[in-house]
């Protein structure tokens, strides 16, 4: 499942630059994100909480940051294995400054797999969507931008 | 023997019980101490297995055993092949628990036996399976393709098969033919969707060595054979029983299923019961599947619409695993021509492996797809040639006097296609008669003049049934008068309790509520196959009609001596046995079983044996082939896609009717199946082999609300094939319906030139077609 989307965040790129770096941002910005744990350089062992339609789960995996070209490109990969299915994610961020703001854009390659493809499929989309606006809410609110 | 029963409405044995919810399912045995069995079923259509963690799981709460295949011994290897082919190169089939690698969303991967089936999913949740996932194989033509990934790697292709049946010279016909037609159509999945999901219980006795299972299958005999074989034991020390079955429709004469090995194994180790029942997840994944096929078709016509000639070259779905060999590919090529005339024939098919649930046949077992090639080439060829679309069956359609017709293929059964009987012309006919063809026209066009878009369709087919090898029957009249049939055929709502019991009841002159049948317990019976291929009746109700016969024989020699009579004067009726024109002088028909089981002096030696019994074998040389013709009105919103069914009409010829109250039973549920196949039902995968329809709120059942009041005409042509003159019923209403929906469908859309190719529609689908014409306008 494919999606994409863009957000203006009331800061400059490098400042969002930052953020979108910061273990403590990602790790109170993500929904659902129980545990975030440095393993290396841009690779974090994380748990997540996520329920999708009646199916919730905690997954556990990896993320990673890669291809990363400050301040204005990286590349995000999720792996993550539950009761519940699998969950395999690509995603990438590119930031351009727009006016005194920053023009965050995204895209995600979501795979799922077991019980969230077979019984949640039909919600994936609406859920996706909203964890990843609930995401970028949290980091506008993070960067001073209204709520 | 009199026909007082046989043929008759008789209300159905079973039906008390099965009404009053005191049946007995398997999920209704409950045993001392019962333990009860998850699997854990891989997330993955295609992955290998790096490494299964089982520490935490088994030191879990309530948790009481953990097997993997490391666990497995003796019994890891791969399961039994059934119906080999020598045409079948690479038959795989999949292990109990899979070792190093998964290739369908839902293989089983780990089994826990915990105190109760809560803490056993619990526990799931706790093995810590790590896979390395690989590129799955899909869809149908993309497996094929030469870079597809493959699904069993030392196969080195994911083509397990391919074989070619001819009759005639098809190139030859295509070469001289004045008009031809092609077609590519496509078949999607469908699952049988059981009211009663598959479930096992089983049971060892560690000191009578007796295995005991109840499994909700429609094999118990070779369940039993096969797991005597694996577990050891003689086949008299395990019991396999089929107790009531709610649906089997094909995917239940599967063996073996994972389950029906580990369950037991899991008994045997444990010392303890053990209970597996299949959720309605579950069965979307892990049991076998059906309806995968592309067709590439072609029919070569002479200018009056005659066929000269028709060829197929197929791709059938065979899902990750081919345990049940090429039967249903097989059966759609046989099925292909139908009641027709095809001089020239060529049917081709490539069995492909995928990443997907294995196949095996389901209710109708490739004659659905046969039917809807043919049917939809036909209707093609009617409007090519400006032919009506019953007018070029008929044209077409084999003579009364043409019986037996050898069309020049080699059946399921290895026995060549030779319909036995029928009279196909009558049964058009009177379809036709009933739907009101004549007068369709002029109604069609008074609905578009309304605004409305209605469509008639018809189609015709044959239907092989009743194969062998055998099946058999012993018949016993007890003391009580009581008489039993016991049957290795189980039954899963055929209603072989009262089937059989009326052919027995004619026999010995009682009522079929005088004879209790015993199906699908191999301590009752033990020799048999199975349930399937629309068989039952034919083969098995001929076994009961044999030994009820040589009791009725038995009865007389007895009873001749105890009335001072001669056998050929004695009569059986009314629960009595008496001399033909004196009534007085009778017996109870139990004093006769009494008397024929004396405990001191000489036994007459033309008794044979004691007691008023006989068992009885019928092995049938070949298939007997039903035929029917199916005709619908539909209605079609073309704004929104959706069809309303507002008349639907069967007539169907399967020979003497023995039951005409359980043949139209198994017609209707047999439509309504068809009907869901035909516009509700398909099992969706994603890209990567994700199942996206494991819910009844994503893979949709038609209920009664979407069906209308079926109308059902028989016809009865008995075979010469049989003494009872019977053949199949069981899978006769799902298979033309496909292509009498596609061809009503079209007909209502005629405006809009939507073209049909394809099954199942849906709503949706309908609606893309009608847009795409309209687009394309």
């Amino acid at each position: 499942m494919k999606l994409e989307g863009t957000n203006t965040l009331p800061a400059s790129v490098d400042t969002v630059w930052k953020t979108i770096n910061d273990p403590d941002a990602l790790r109170s910005c993500t929904p659902g994100l129980k545990e975030l744990k440095a393993t290396g350089p841009d690779t974090y062992q994380a748990t997540l909480q996520i329920g999708i339609a009646a199916v919730k789960g905690t997954y556990a995996g990896t993320l990673s940051i890669t291809d990363k070209r400050a301040p204005t490109h990286y590349k995000i990969t999720l792996e993550g294995t539950g009761g519940a299915g699998f969950m395999k994610g690509e995603g990438s961020v590119d930031l351009e400054p727009q006016g005194s703001g920053t023009l965050l854009k995204w895209t995600g390659d979501l795979q799922v797999g077991g019980l969230i493809a077979g019984v949640g499929q039909r919600m994936l989309g609406g859920v996706g969507k909203m964890l990843i606006g609930q995401f970028f809410k949290c980091l506008e609110e993070r960067l001073g931008g209204s709520a | 023997m009199s026909t007082r029963y046989t043929g008759a409405r008789v209300t159905r044995n079973e039906d008390p019980a099965l009404l009053c919810g005191r049946g007995l399912f398997v999920d209704d045995i409950h045993l001392p101490r019962l333990a009860h069995a998850a699997v854990l079923r891989s997330p993955h259509a295609h992955a290998r297995i790096v490494r299964i963690d089982t520490r935490r799981a088994r030191a879990a709460r309530a948790v009481v055993a953990v097997l993997t295949h490391a666990d497995l011994g003796d019994l890891g290897g791969p399961l039994p092949r059934l119906i080999p082919h020598p045409a079948l190169v690479h038959h795989k089939t999949q292990q109990a628990l899979a070792s190093t690698t998964v290739r369908y969303v839902g293989e089983a991967v780990a089994l826990i036996v915990a105190e109760s089936r809560y803490a056993a999913e619990d526990a799931l949740d706790l093995v810590d399976v790590e896979y390395a996932p690989l590129p799955a194989a899909v869809g149908l033509e993309d497996a094929v393709a030469p870079s597809a990934p493959l699904v069993h790697e030392d196969a080195g292709t994911n083509v397990c098969a391919r074989y070619t049946q001819r009759v005639g010279d098809v190139e030859r016909a295509f070469a001289g033919a004045p008009r031809r037609f092609r077609e590519r159509l496509v078949m999607d999945r469908g699952t049988a969707s059981p009211l009663e999901t598959r479930g096992i219980v089983a049971a060892w006795d560690p000191r009578a060595r007796l295995l005991e299972i109840w499994d909700s299958t429609q094999a118990p005999i070779p369940i039993r054979n096969g797991l005597a074989a694996m577990f050891g034991l003689p086949q008299t020390n395990v019991r396999v029983v089929a107790p009531d079955v709610g649906g089997g429709f094909g995917p239940k004469v599967m063996m073996f299923y994972p389950e029906e090995i580990l369950v037991p194994l899991a008994a045997q180790r444990l010392g303890r019961p053990v209970k597996w029942i299949e959720d309605r997840r579950e069965h979307f994944v892990a049991t076998n599947q059906e309806r995968e096929q592309i067709h590439d078709a072609e029919i070569a016509l002479d200018g009056t619409g005659r066929i000269l000639g028709v060829r197929t070259v197929f791709l059938y779905d065979a899902g990750a695993y081919c345990p049940y060999g090429l039967i249903v590919p097989i059966v759609a090529g046989t099925t292909l021509p139908g009641p027709y005339h095809v001089p020239n024939y060529h049917c081709e098919f490539t069995a492909v492996f995928t990443n997907k649930t294995p196949v095996s046949p389901y209710r109708g077992a490739g004659r659905p797809h046969g039917v809807f090639v043919m049917e939809r080439l036909l209707d093609r060829a009617a409007d090519g040639l400006g032919i009506d679309r019953a007018e070029i069956r008929r044209r077409n359609l084999i003579q009364p006097d043409e019986f037996p017709y050898d069309v020049g293929l080699i059946y399921q059964d290895n026995a060549p296609v030779q319909y036995d009987s029928g009279d196909y012309p009558r049964c058009l006919a009177r379809a036709a008669e009933m739907i009101g063809y004549a007068d369709w026209r002029a109604q069609q066009e008074a609905y578009r003049t309304a605004g409305r878009y209605l469509g008639l369709g018809v189609a015709c087919y044959v239907e092989g049934t009743g194969i062998g090898p055998y099946e058999g029957c012993r018949v016993t009249v007890e003391p009580s008068g009581q008489v039993f049939a016991a049957t290795g055929v189980g039954t899963q709502g055929q209603g072989h309790m009262t089937a059989f019991a009326q052919i027995v009841a004619d026999h010995l002159g009682v009522t079929p509520r005088d004879v209790t049948v015993r199906t699908g317990d191999t301590a009752a019976f033990g020799w048999g196959t199975g349930t399937f291929a629309s068989r039952a009746a034919v083969v098995a109700g001929t076994a009961a009609s044999m030994a009820a016969a040589a009791v009725r024989e038995k009865t007389r020699i007895v009873a001749a001596t105890l009335l001072e009579a001669r056998p050929d004067e004695i009569e059986l009726a009314d629960g009595k046995v008496f001399v033909r024109g004196v009534p007085s002088r009778a017996l109870p028909l139990g004093e006769v079983a009494a008397a024929a089981n004396p405990l001191r002096f000489a036994m007459p030696r033309e008794w044979e044996g004691p007691g008023l019994e006989a068992t009885r074998f019928f092995a049938p040389p070949r298939g007997t082939f039903s035929n029917g013709v199916h005709a619908c009105i539909v209605e079609i919103d073309p704004e929104t896609g959706m069809l309303s069914l507002h008349r639907y009409v069967i007539v169907h010829d399967c020979g003497r009717v023995l039951n005409p109250l359980i043949v139209e039973g198994q017609i209707h549920g047999g439509v309504a199946q068809g009907l869901g196949g035909a516009f509700w039902e398909k099992v969706v995968y994603d890209a990567q082999g994700q199942p996206l329809t494991t819910t009844f709120m994503d893979y949709l059942l038609p209920t009664a609300a979407d069906l209308p009041s079926f109308e059902v005409g028989h016809e009865e042509t008995p075979t010469p094939l049989n003494p009872l003159g019977v053949k199949g019923a069981g899978e006769a209403g799902v298979i033309p319906v496909g292509a009498a929906i596609a061809q009503a469908v079209e007909d209502a859309l005629r405006p809009f030139r939507v073209h049909i190719t394809e099954m199942p529609l849906s709503p949706s689908r309908v609606w893309e077609l009608v847009a795409g014409t309209r687009r394309s306008a």
